[in-house]
């Protein structure tokens, strides 16, 4: 066990030459693309048809239609802020992504990339309740507070096991965590704050069994009175976002790029993958969890048992040293 | 501009189609919905993210501006089709692809609008064009009472300047009025009148932003004065029933206060599609129970698709509407009964969705006898949650009986929404107890109440007097 603990993150996690700051946005929009097309084609089978390619393309036909539709407003919206808040939940997504690592390169490797993701998933708080407030019309505006109703659950289980993951590795920096997973993934022995924490991409990504604040039965929420570009800015933003929880979970529980026989980038590119599929296969399983319902749950249950699992790593840690 | 066509017909290829479903039209609604579902085409639930306006059924007195206004609503490149009788869906999608396909008919209407744009009174200034298409990238008024009046800072220099409070801040809600064209009822303001007696506004209570006036507060539950702000919900809705309009006060997503309005005014034939072979059994035509029973059982899963759809249990709600068509299609029994049975076992085993609706719109034995109401929702006698399991059970039994042959018993009159030989439909008795069950609820949980309940308006309208029983 000694070993690891003086294995330092340089020798797992490079910084990533200067270039990689443009391939990353890229490969994140990737696999944003390869999540919608496969939510696409379950959501075809879901109709009892069989697998065709036209399925696959019913996002394309969207985007396409978003890209040439003039945008839309309504009487007296708030349009900076309106196009602020669709178009940070976006760049909210390629931020959190830089700290994240591809095998062994990172494109920024910060000494606290924890908490640099999770700053950049609370700037969409603002970004999509702003959303919801610019076009000044009572749906979007429901939408908006309902992303904080559910921000108000999600939230603290979320950081919980961030800093559980942090703690096991008793550093922030991401290379550290990865390299804190030789002997044994996080996962393992640390489940509950990967399902907590899957649980949270979920809801910051506003997707799934979390789509409360764009939910059908307030017409779409934040999405209900936006068109053409800001609609298709936001729509790709949620999956920016899930794409980006999915790859940080890799590094933070899964352990990175580390894998037998394979290069790194490889691993990193399966788990990441593996991931998301499991999130986009579990988005439609569930009905929309309410907030006022989910509080009490994440409240009362999430945070004592998410509490309990970070003490875990602490007493583990404390027992090595 | 091949870019630009080619995206076109990208877009053409899958467009989201908003249905409309006009009271009277149900047979239409179910096969333009089930043809969307063949083709796999995705719906739409505002005209905001619609390519196509799908309006199922004749015209109705009523809904001619909603229609104008939803249409208004959706961006380009869109179009707007309408089918009378069922089998007219197909003919009505296909002729939608080619008008949205066809760029010379995209490129001319996007050419009229720029010049009704350029010759208009009001200039959106230096707003720049988000979409660099053909359809000329312009901003688009929504709601036809206010137009021309500009960005909110058209209102400041009415103010003090830097003492001036948007009155978001207070409750949280600003000039709202109406919700967005989701539910098509752009209503003048109906409210007058600034601030009560909060100074700290110092607007000298004449804040008019964009013309509109400020809402007026009132207690809320809490003790808090609130605003409050009218909401009309339908008839222009995904997933709401044909022809209910629900006229709410709100404050915050709390509903005040509910009042129910049915659109009227519809000479077509009366009574509801679902119930036809109990009149038609009523009118001396031989029915049988299989028929029947498949015709309550296919309007239980229509019900149950539209309670799921707005639980936002999308992939369930397919599942029953497939159903729905599959028992409508006459799919034999030993087929149906399986997927039914899956299903139900599927969603009555769902703990979350048990979960989320335990303790809504709870209906109290007094109150559904003292309204009438008789069916299946008396006999769940509890809340939302009850209700649809009774909904499944109801189906399993029903599903159990489809190949039943003996002539229907023109007395035995249960129809999906109740007895039908009572003094009024079963519809109307629900439609009444539902204001009382929404005071208090939830935007959220109003929606699932409405849904749990399912009244159907069609029943509201009188049958002819030739084919009723009496």
């Amino acid at each position: 066990m000694n070993s690891s603990r003086n294995l330092s993150g340089r020798q797992v996690v490079n910084p990533a030459p200067l270039w990689s700051v443009l391939l990353a946005p890229v490969a994140l929009a990737g696999f944003a693309v390869a999540a919608v097309t496969g939510d696409a084609v379950l959501a075809g089978r879901a109709t009892g048809r069989r697998f065709a390619v036209g399925m696959a393309v019913t996002p394309l036909a969207e985007a396409a239609r978003l890209l040439v539709a003039p945008p839309r407003t309504t009487v007296a919206p708030d349009r900076l802020l309106w196009r602020l808040g669709g178009a940070g939940v976006a760049v909210a997504a390629v931020l959190a992504v830089a700290v994240v690592p591809l095998g062994d390169r990172v494109v920024v490797d910060l000494d606290v990339g924890v908490v640099w993701f999770n700053a950049m998933e609370v700037v969409t708080w603002a970004a999509v309740w702003l959303a919801g407030w610019g076009p000044n019309a009572l749906f979007p505006l429901v939408g908006g507070y309902r992303f904080v109703a559910q921000g108000l659950a999600y939230q603290l289980p979320f950081m919980l096991a961030l800093i559980t993951a942090a703690t096991g590795a008793q550093s922030l920096r991401i290379a550290d965590i990865v390299a804190a997973q030789r002997q044994l993934w996080f996962v393992v022995w640390m489940p509950v704050a990967f399902l907590v924490y899957l649980a949270g991409v979920l809801a910051f990504s506003f997707l799934g069994p979390f789509d409360y604040p764009a939910a059908r039965d307030i017409a779409g929420g934040v999405l209900a009175e936006t068109g053409g570009v800001d609609r298709l800015m936001l729509l790709a933003g949620r999956w920016l976002l899930l794409t980006a929880g999915a790859a940080m979970a890799v590094p933070l529980f899964l352990g990175g790029g580390l894998g037998p026989l394979l290069p790194a980038w490889v691993w990193s590119l399966v788990k990441t993958v593996a991931v998301l599929a499991v999130l986009v296969y579990l988005r439609r399983r569930l009905p929309t969890i309410r907030a006022d319902r989910y509080v009490e749950l994440a409240w009362v249950v999430l945070i004592p048992v998410a509490v309990a699992q970070a003490l875990v790593p602490a007493l583990v840690v404390l027992g090595r040293g | 501009m091949d870019l630009i066509g080619g995206l076109l017909r990208l877009a053409a290829t899958r467009p989201r189609v908003l249905v409309v479903p006009m009271p009277g039209a149900t047979a239409v609604r179910v096969a333009v919905e089930g043809e969307l579902r063949r083709r796999g085409w995705p719906t739409a639930a505002v005209p905001a993210e619609a390519g196509v306006l799908f309006v199922t059924g004749g015209e109705v007195p009523g809904f001619a501006e909603l229609l104008d206004e939803a249409e208004r609503g959706m961006i380009p490149p869109a179009c707007c089709v309408r089918a009378r009788r069922p089998g007219e869906a197909a003919e009505a999608l296909d002729a939608a692809r080619r008008h949205l396909a066809n760029l010379d008919v995209q490129r001319s209407a996007a050419r009229a609008r720029a010049d009704a744009r350029r010759g208009g009174p009001q200039d959106r200034g230096a707003q720049p064009a988000g979409g660099s298409g053909a359809p000329g990238g312009q901003d688009r008024p929504h709601g036809e009472p206010h137009q021309g009046h500009g960005e909110r800072g058209a209102h400041d220099p009415e103010q003090g300047g830097d003492q001036h409070q948007p009155a978001e801040d207070a409750g949280h809600h600003g000039h709202a009025q109406h919700g967005g064209t989701a539910h098509g009822h752009a209503r003048p303001p109906a409210q007058r009148g600034g601030h009560d007696g909060h100074g700290m506004h110092g607007m000298g209570g004449m804040g008019m932003p964009a013309g509109l006036p400020m809402a007026r507060r009132g207690e809320d539950r809490d003790g808090l004065r609130l605003d409050r702000l009218r909401l009309p919900l339908g008839p222009i809705l995904a997933d709401w029933p044909a022809g209910l309009l629900l006229r709410l006060t709100v404050q915050g997503d709390v509903v005040q206060r509910a009042d129910v309005e049915t659109v009227t005014g519809w000479d077509g034939e009366g009574g509801s599609w679902w119930t036809v072979p109990w009149w038609r059994a009523r009118s001396g035509e031989p029915v049988t129970v299989g028929e029947a029973v498949r015709r309550r059982a296919a309007a239980q899963m229509d019900s149950l698709g539209r309670f799921l759809a707005v639980a936002g249990w999308a992939d369930a709600a397919t599942t029953a509407r497939c159903l729905r068509d599959d028992l409508l299609a006459g799919t034999p029994q030993e087929v149906v009964r399986r997927r039914v049975g899956r299903f139900a076992h599927r969603v009555g085993r769902s703990w979350t969705l048990r979960w989320l609706t335990r303790g809504l719109g709870r209906l109290d034995a007094d109150t559904a006898a003292g309204a009438g109401v008789t069916g299946p929702a008396l006999r769940a006698g509890g809340d939302v949650t009850d209700r649809y399991r009774q909904w499944l059970a109801e189906v399993i039994e029903d599903v159990a009986g489809l190949d039943d042959g003996s002539p229907l018993d023109p007395t035995s009159a249960e129809g999906p929404r109740g007895r039908l030989d009572g003094r009024r439909p079963p519809s109307a008795a629900l439609v009444e107890v539902l204001p009382g069950l929404l005071a208090g609820a939830e935007l959220a949980g109003a929606r699932l109440i409405v849904a749990s309940l399912d009244p159907d308006v069609d029943e509201l309208i009188p049958q002819p007097v030739g084919s009723a029983g009496g």
